[in-house]
């Protein structure tokens, strides 16, 4: 309790000060709290490009009113749609662009990306450590994570008769026809891999056959594979047990508190999305506004709060709010978790081929 | 004759430009795509190479092939059987209830498919509307497992394609000259003979416009498969998306495309020679 209002003294002030600061230039303006350099912006426009959905309609229209900034934002589908949509515009058309970890990797050896410049970002200082340097930016470039995903087993305690703590536990017969699996190859072939205890990024093709055979054991058990919404199956009972990408967990849970969220033993699957400014965006210094804006904690905690992703920002884990925070705030625990990172053509034709015999099988 | 066709030269110009730019030059670019290479990243370098096609030959892909025939075939089939009668009874209906039935087919165009075939789900799913239903009649005493099935598959197959079989059957049977059935059976035909010898006859040019018009798009619908099947039916077309977005393999993709027509045109042409039928229904 003491800490908040320290906090909120702090803010104070330092708002008083914001205020005054500006007070003697522009008079009554209404843009007070936007810092010089962005000033100009006003009446330009943000070509944002990234999934549907990233944001709360609430943090998009507080950006607009504060730099009178208007926000175009267009959807991809898949990681690969914006690498196709990049390549084509040669690094231009959007200003700020977020996706995965592993195409970023691409976007940098691409020249698709440009560096950032983080003194002109006040707020670069709050984002927590652990989400960067990873493998797609070791010495923090271009990228500024926006959300973790960790995927984790769910499951329905009434209609499972064993305890589930691993992804092992998936193969055991009494699941029969009642495992709900997300769509997505490397994720569902890295679980296997973790169960042999090898790495998600194995280039050795004989373990990734050896995992594939394995997989194959895993269909009878399967209900569904399905990447969109794959928690309803959960929550529906047409399944009793769901392996779920980390926003799909957070809804489960909000739909259904009675679902247990298993952290499996062999080793975690980690995801970061972030987003960066590509190389040639049409309002580069409008990004650099809303970066800022979306790394302030009260921002941010919203962010986490609406599209359930673990939170990348130190400083906004104090604003998240108590009943959600199980599952938006990284534990201690999940320190040991693997980057699906690219791998050969070889090893990743491999893993196309074992999904689609894995999914004929199914049938 | 002559002077007419020069006149009337420059009127079509468009259209063959059009069919030029749309249709050929982009088959041309996927034929030839399927001969390249994958880029390391995105897209392919020009290496010319076999390699695409010679993996389609692994068993992996020709049982995706033969899973995505058997299922266009089964469900050619049913929409067939359940098609004809209704454009058949349709086109004998009086002016005023063909509108109506008229209206009734094309009201669910008004909603696109996927939210139609989302309706499925809703019924199919457990504890949805079909299991509620067969356990309030007391058929079955627990929610069944309808959904992620073949026979679901099946069903939303048949919905989706069902009407362009009606409207095929129905304009042909519409044009026909019922005069022709009345001799028949003056000259002593049965009813059986009567219909075999002259309406199946008759309306067999709109049998093969409504078969191609529902085996081509079953052949590529693969996202029925993936909402109502739960993605364990592999269909060729899922494997081409997936090779076009996760797999970044677009040579290959093309390559199945390729092949993927190639088999659908063989289909079309074998059928037409089995039926022994002039040209399609308004398809030409």
């Amino acid at each position: 309790m003491k800490k908040k209002w320290l906090g909120m003294a702090m803010a104070l002030l330092m708002a008083g000060t914001a205020v005054s600061g500006c007070g003697g230039g522009s008079g009554a303006d209404t843009q007070a709290d936007v810092p010089e350099q962005y000033k100009d912006l006003k009446g330009t426009s943000l070509n944002l490009y990234t999934w549907a959905d990233m944001f709360p309609q609430e943090v998009l229209d507080g950006f607009e009113e504060r730099y009178g900034v208007e926000i175009n934002y267009a959807n991809f589908d898949y990681d690969e749609d914006m690498l196709a949509k990049l390549e084509e515009s040669e690094g231009g058309d959007y200003d700020f662009v977020i996706a995965d970890d592993y195409i970023l990797e691409l976007i940098w050896q691409e020249g698709l990306a440009q560096e950032l410049d983080t003194s002109k970002l006040e707020n670069w200082e709050n984002i927590d450590p652990r989400f960067q340097g990873q493998f797609y930016d070791p010495k923090n470039r271009f990228t500024v994570p926006y959300g973790a995903g960790i995927p984790l087993i769910v499951y329905d305690p009434a209609l499972v008769d064993i305890e589930i703590d691993g992804y092992e536990d998936l193969w055991d017969p009494s699941l029969e026809d009642n495992v709900a699996l997300i769509a997505n190859y490397r994720v569902i072939d890295g679980i296997v891999l973790k169960t042999l205890g090898e790495s998600f990024n194995t280039e050795d093709l004989s373990v990734i056959r050896e995992a594939g055979e394995k997989l194959i054991e895993l269909a009878p058990n399967i209900r569904a594979i399905e990447d969109n919404n794959t928690q309803d199956l959960l929550v529906s009972g047409e399944a009793a047990v769901a392996f779920l990408y980390t926003s799909q967990v957070y809804n489960a849970i909000n739909a259904r508190d009675d679902l247990k969220v298993v952290y499996p033993k062999e080793g975690l699957g980690y995801g970061i999305m972030a987003g960066f400014i590509p190389s040639d965006a049409p309002n580069a210094e409008a990004a650099y506004a809303f970066i800022d804006y979306l790394l302030e904690p009260e921002v941010s905690a919203d962010c986490f709060e609406y599209i359930g992703y673990f939170c990348t920002n130190k400083a906004a884990e104090d604003d998240i709010d108590e009943s959600v925070k199980v599952s938006l705030v990284l534990p201690d625990s999940a320190a040991e978790g693997e980057f699906i990172e690219n791998v050969s053509q070889e090893a990743e034709d491999l893993h196309a081929e074992i999904w689609n015999q894995f999914k004929s099988a199914c049938d | 004759m002559a002077e007419s066709r020069k006149t009337i030269w420059p009127l079509l110009l468009p259209i063959y430009l059009f069919t030029l730019v749309f249709v050929f030059a982009p088959l041309v670019y996927l034929v030839v795509l399927s001969f390249m290479t994958r880029a390391e990243v995105w897209g392919a370098v020009p290496r010319l190479t076999l390699d695409n096609y010679k993996r389609i030959l692994e068993p992996l892909y020709l049982r995706v092939f033969a899973e995505s025939i058997r299922l266009a075939v089964s469900s050619t089939a049913i929409i067939l059987l359940a098609g004809y009668p209704f454009g058949y009874f349709m086109a004998r209906m009086s002016p005023r209830w063909k509108k109506r039935m008229m209206v009734l087919l094309m009201i669910p165009f008004w909603t696109s498919t996927l939210i139609r075939l989302n309706g499925w789900i809703i019924v199919f799913r457990s504890n949805g509307v079909l299991d509620k239903f067969l356990m309030a009649l007391g058929l079955t005493d627990r929610p069944l497992k309808l959904l992620y099935s073949y026979p679901a598959v099946l069903v939303g197959m048949v919905y989706a394609l069902l009407p362009y079989m009606i409207l095929s059957v129905y304009s042909s049977a519409e044009k026909m000259d019922w005069s022709l059935t009345e001799a028949a059976r003056d000259l002593g035909a049965g009813r059986f003979q009567a219909f075999v010898t002259i309406t199946l006859k008759h309306t067999l040019p709109g049998v093969l416009s409504g078969v191609i018009l529902t085996f081509i798009p079953s052949m590529g619908l693969f996202f029925i498969a993936d909402l109502l099947g739960g993605n364990k039916i592999v269909l060729v077309g899922s494997v081409i998306q997936e090779q076009l977005t996760k797999g970044r393999n677009l040579p290959f993709a093309a390559a199945l495309s390729v092949v993927l027509f190639v088999l659908t045109s063989l289909f079309i042409a074998l059928y037409r020679r089995i039926v022994h039928t002039g040209e399609p229904e308004g398809l030409y």
